[in-house]
């Protein structure tokens, strides 16, 4: 399941957060991309990948490079590859929220509540500790809490 | 401007603004982040088009916007662009006609009239993609 952060202070120090995705998937995870990141392209940008770095336009079905992929899309795949830094979640749309929770693991942030609305268990962290939640209301309540 | 338009090969942009403030929301990957590139791409010959996005990181958006007057700013990735003060001062903004894409209307007073949506439709070999009230 992932990790969620409601304040990029109680991220530790070793870890490392990265705010901008698109930036970050540009430079970084293009060059991890495999077979895994199929399924998320297809349910997110609803399009094909058709190699290493090119896509297929969901609109005129034109080949593109894969940095046209949605800012979405790349925070999931930001978050699928380098499992081990926190990612800005603020640019997820519904559709990406979905698979952002389904991932096996991964670390996630924002200020404010982005919940999808068929969700996965997650764990959240703040400085005094994690806990697991399970569902909707009860991670929505976590979010507003004064932190 | 209550309209901007603009052709980009098979693209299509029709958007009628309804308010000073439009917030562009909705899934990834519905062509918010394209429709904004055809805009950008009208920057070279239209002065009223003032378009920022994650590569002006850095830069001060506010100072950027208390200089301008009577354009249409476009904003991606206005999430992580814009921190309260600059969503304040957008919101307060009456000499400039805004269009955020992104999907956190916090302090920029918006009610539902402001939350929009794309929509792709296609016509023939084209794409064109208009605006539709999100709620």
């Amino acid at each position: 399941m992932i990790t969620i952060f409601k304040d990029k202070y109680d991220i530790p120090k070793d870890m490392e957060y990265v705010e901008l995705n698109d930036l970050f998937f540009n430079q970084n995870t293009v060059l991890l991309i495999d077979e895994r990141a199929e399924k998320i392209i297809e349910a997110i940008d609803n399009t094909k990948l058709l190699g290493k770095y090119k896509i297929c336009s969901r609109f005129n079905e034109v080949a593109l490079d894969i940095d046209r992929l949605s800012a979405g899309c790349k925070t999931v795949l930001n978050v699928m590859y380098y499992p081990e830094k926190v990612f800005c979640m603020k640019e997820c749309g519904d559709n990406a929220l979905e698979v952002l929770y389904g991932l096996d693991r991964g670390y996630v942030c924002s200020e404010y509540a982005m919940i999808p609305f068929d969700m996965d268990d997650v764990e959240v962290q703040e400085k005094s500790g994690k806990r697991i939640i399970h569902d909707y209301e009860e991670l929505k309540e976590w979010w507003q809490d004064e932190k | 401007m209550k309209k901007f338009s603009t052709i980009h090969s098979s693209f299509i942009v029709d958007f009628t603004f309804q308010n000073n403030i439009t917030i562009l929301m909705g899934d990834s990957g519905t062509g918010k982040t394209a429709a904004f590139s055809f805009i950008r791409e009208c920057m070279a010959i239209n002065p009223q088009i003032l378009c920022l996005n994650y590569l002006d990181y850095q830069k001060n958006i506010k100072g950027i916007l208390s200089e301008t007057e009577g354009k249409l700013i476009v904003i991606d990735n206005a999430d992580i662009l814009l921190n309260d003060e600059t969503r304040k001062y957008i919101s307060l903004d009456d000499k400039n006609q805004y269009l955020i894409i992104g999907r956190n209307p916090k302090n920029l007073f918006a009610t539902k009239e402001n939350l929009y949506e794309l929509v792709s439709e296609k016509i023939g070999e084209q794409t064109k993609f208009t605006l539709k009230s999100y709620l």
